[in-house]
């Protein structure tokens, strides 16, 4: 590890995600396990001894891939095909699709034609978050997942090791959340690309490894910043897409007070209480974590929901980053709007992904927006 | 060509049906919005009136007003990408704009995700758009269709707390002698309308897909009525009549195809003219046979839509290959028409993998046109026929070398 840059560990392991599941297997003897967001159970995989590593679709150019699947489809699903078809998962032992829209239904059937060697396994979440028997059934759900997982390793996951897997994601959420912190109160050097450095790296590499990385990073320095002139953003939206879009909004004078971003806050938004059983921990913290657009909550109350997230953030704005051909947040996309107009809160909808659209184009959006919020355009 | 003399009552069929929608509320009934996946028998025994805004959204292709409501729909904010069903009745709720008087509000909002992700979200506009209740049968599929005794149970909870939400809406009771009632209505009509669908069997076929969707609409809307049942006897005994006489749906009945996915309800009559030019008849299709096994049982009619939903619908990807390959046998088909709908993910995107593993399986070829069931825009309509007329220059030519 570089003693002068901290934060080396983490973008190693982003600029290149297979070669240090590939260097970790080879160390540890132990299997290897994509999971597509969002959802999956990390400590489930975790517990069985297996590395569980996010599959990241956004971004990536799709040329393989539009043989197995039309054009129509979002880049999150088509672009994890084609690192498949292009070889990159290679290393993986085995691969976990959630069900949470009818994309991710589809890609199942596809990934296990395209890659029938891989233990490839489809979760089963349901969408009805609120209702009282949702608590049982996705008990049920998470230890059959359990049990699946543990067949993939041939290791046991008995409750001592379930117990200090639970400790270990909640030590590293904590400190991830303390990372999140720091960006609004030192938004130069704790920038939101950092933040994501270090929330989307936790999500590939062995979690105990990461939590050591992290306390190299400058956490003494309290140095506090003036950042009255920055605008609070708050962004929905699966993964930071495009890729990039993060160095931009800090160049661009954002901070980013809170964001329901898969790979983002929504990750590490959970605590987990300790004194349950860690089973029931992590199906409490999945249905208390904020909806994924896929699930169903009370209509009014989802839109109700969210501008109240919005105001406890006490955001300036709002940045819906919408993927192409994802219905399941483009539905919402319009209600949304007409209740933050009302709420005096202003929003801007980036479709993410779309492809012909370049980062010059979206940065004159960002700039545009921005001039609006801080007042300087009618 | 002879029409089909039954087709013509459709009309007064579907004028009626939405009439009696339009005065539920004079005649003490209640308005349900729905989708094919939910207990339709149960609605029916409940006093409610089941509506399909999706059937709402295909009148208004037929009538040619979907480029209209569309992009009403788009300049609310819905992005093109959005089935376009979901966009049509959102526009045409906008400028008001409908063949049936617009869709009377509803009381209930009842949707089940067996069918898709899309109607939710759908649904969840309307829910605040009338500010009216919605329920989700939210059905989590298994991969490849497993039992699944969580999900089972998860299931037919929520189906049965509906019979209380209903009963909270109309202020009635749930009458087991009615619903026994519509569920014998609703077996009769499935019954029926498989003997209409199975007729296309006969070479020539007495009728073509084209007629199966104009002639659907019944069994998707009114499952569980006496309308429904008189409807497909008649039908049935008319294609029974056409086959005993040797009469086919088109004249020189040279190829028989299948058809995959929605119709385009837009150029229903466009292709089928263009069809019946070069001699093919669209003989089957899955699409219309999915109404043929919804009914239900009067023993335990939960347990069965528990298990119809979960496992019946769940078309994946395998499923849908043994059935097509079965289907090549049964229908002696020459060719398969595969339409990749822009707008039914859900349908479409496994249909690289369902061509190329049928084809393989059973030798027969098929083409994959890319378009939309519901919006001319997102097609060409003559690149299609283009693509059609080599499709059947290429059947022609392996008869010829074969
Ligand atoms: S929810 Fe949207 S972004 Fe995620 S896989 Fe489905 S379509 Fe793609
Ligand atoms: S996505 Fe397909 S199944 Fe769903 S409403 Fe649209 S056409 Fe119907």
């Amino acid at each position: 590890m570089s003693v002068e840059d901290p934060w080396k560990p983490f973008r190693d392991v982003m600029q290149n995600p297979w070669e240090y599941a590939r260097a970790w297997k080879e160390r540890t003897r132990g299997k290897v396990v994509g999971h597509l967001l969002p959802d999956v159970p990390e400590e489930i995989i975790h517990a069985a001894g297996a590395l569980p590593v996010a599959i990241e679709g956004a971004g990536i150019y799709a040329s393989h891939a539009q043989a197995h699947i039309p054009g129509y489809t979002c880049n999150h699903a088509m672009g994890a095909l084609e690192l498949g078809l292009r070889g990159d998962l290679a290393v993986l032992d085995g691969m976990v699709i959630p069900y949470v829209c009818d994309t991710t239904r589809n890609l199942f059937h596809i990934w296990d034609r395209c890659f029938p060697d891989m233990a490839n396994e489809f979760l089963r979440i349901p969408k009805r978050i609120g209702h009282p028997k949702v608590e049982s059934y996705l008990t049920a759900e998470f230890q059959r997942f359990a049990g699946v997982m543990q067949n993939l390793t041939g290791e046991s996951a008995g409750p001592d090791r379930f117990v200090s897997t639970a400790a270990l994601y909640r030590k590293s959420r904590a400190r991830l959340r303390e990372a999140y912190d720091r960006h609004r109160q030192q938004p130069s050097v704790w920038t939101a690309d950092r933040i994501n450095l270090l929330t989307a790296s936790a999500l590939r590499a062995d979690r105990a490894e990461h939590l050591e990385w992290m306390e190299a990073l400058p956490w003494e320095d309290h140095t506090a910043e003036d950042s009255s002139s920055r605008i609070r953003l708050y962004v929905r939206g699966k993964v930071w897409d495009p890729p990039g879009i993060l160095e931009m909004l800090d160049s661009l004078g954002f901070i980013i007070g809170r964001d329901e971003i898969v790979t983002g806050f929504r990750s590490i938004e959970q605590h987990g209480e300790s004194s349950l059983d860690p089973m029931e921990t992590i199906v409490r913290s999945h249905l208390r974590r904020v909806p994924y657009p896929g699930y169903h909550i009370d209509p009014a109350q989802a839109v109700e929901g969210f501008v109240a997230r919005v105001r406890e953030a006490t955001a300036a704005a709002v940045l819906l980053l919408n993927p192409k051909f994802c219905e399941a947040a483009a539905f919402d996309t319009p209600d949304l709007q007409v209740a933050l107009e009302k709420a005096g809160i202003p929003s801007l909808v980036l479709e993410t992904s779309a492809r012909g659209v370049s980062l010059g184009q979206i940065r004159i959006r960002l700039e545009a927006f921005q001039e609006m919020v801080s007042g300087e355009l009618p | 060509m002879q029409p089909i003399q039954t087709l013509k009552r459709l009309k007064q069929i579907n004028m009626d049906y939405y009439s009696a929608a339009h005065t539920a509320r004079q005649n003490g009934k209640f308005i349900a919005y729905v989708n094919a996946f939910t207990p339709v028998e149960l609605i029916y025994a409940m006093d409610m009136i089941p509506i399909y805004p999706e059937n709402h959204a295909v009148i208004l292709a037929a009538r040619h007003l979907s480029t209209e409501t569309a992009k009403a729909a788009e300049g609310m904010g819905y992005s093109m990408d959005l089935c376009s069903y979901a966009r049509c009745d959102l526009g045409s709720i906008k400028l008001r704009l409908s063949p049936t008087w617009g869709l009377p509000k509803p009381d209930l909002l009842l949707i089940s995700n067996s069918q898709c992700g899309t109607l939710t979200k759908w649904f969840e506009v309307l829910s605040r758009m009338y500010d009216a209740p919605m329920v989700l049968i939210d059905v989590p599929h298994s991969g490849h269709g497993e039992k699944d005794e969580a999900a089972e149970r998860y299931i037919r909870g929520q189906l049965e707390e509906l019979v209380g939400t209903i009963e909270t809406i109309t202020g009635r009771g749930l009458n087991q002698a009615r619903l026994r009632e519509t569920i014998r209505l609703s077996q009769e009509a499935s019954v029926l309308w498989t003997r209409v669908l199975t007729a296309c069997a006969n070479k020539p076929s007495p009728m073509t897909v084209f007629d199966q969707f104009i002639s659907m609409a019944p069994i998707v809307a009114q499952r569980g009525t006496q309308e429904a049942v008189d409807f497909y006897r008649e039908l049935g005994e008319e294609l029974d009549q056409r086959v005993q006489a040797g009469v086919g749906a088109i004249e020189n009945e040279r190829f028989r195809l299948f058809w995959d996915n929605l119709p385009l309800w837009p150029e229903l009559r466009r292709l089928s003219t263009f069809l019946e030019e070069r001699g093919a008849c669209l003989v089957a299709s899955l699409y219309t046979w999915a109404w043929a096994r919804l009914a239900v049982g009067a023993d335990d009619p939960f347990k069965d839509w528990t298990e119809q939903y979960l496992y019946t619908a769940n078309l994946h990807l395998q499923r849908r290959i043994d059935e097509y390959a079965t289907m090549g046998k049964e229908f002696g088909l020459d060719g398969y028409l595969y339409h990749s709908n822009r707008s039914c993910k859900f349908l479409s995107q496994d249909i690289p993998e369902v061509r190329a593993a049928v084809t393989e399986r059973t030798g027969i070829p098929g083409v994959i046109l890319e378009a939309d069931h519901n919006d001319p825009r997102l097609y060409t309509i003559e690149s299609l026929e283009n693509q059609i007329d080599s499709f059947i220059e290429l059947l022609s030519s392996s008869r010829r070398s074969g």
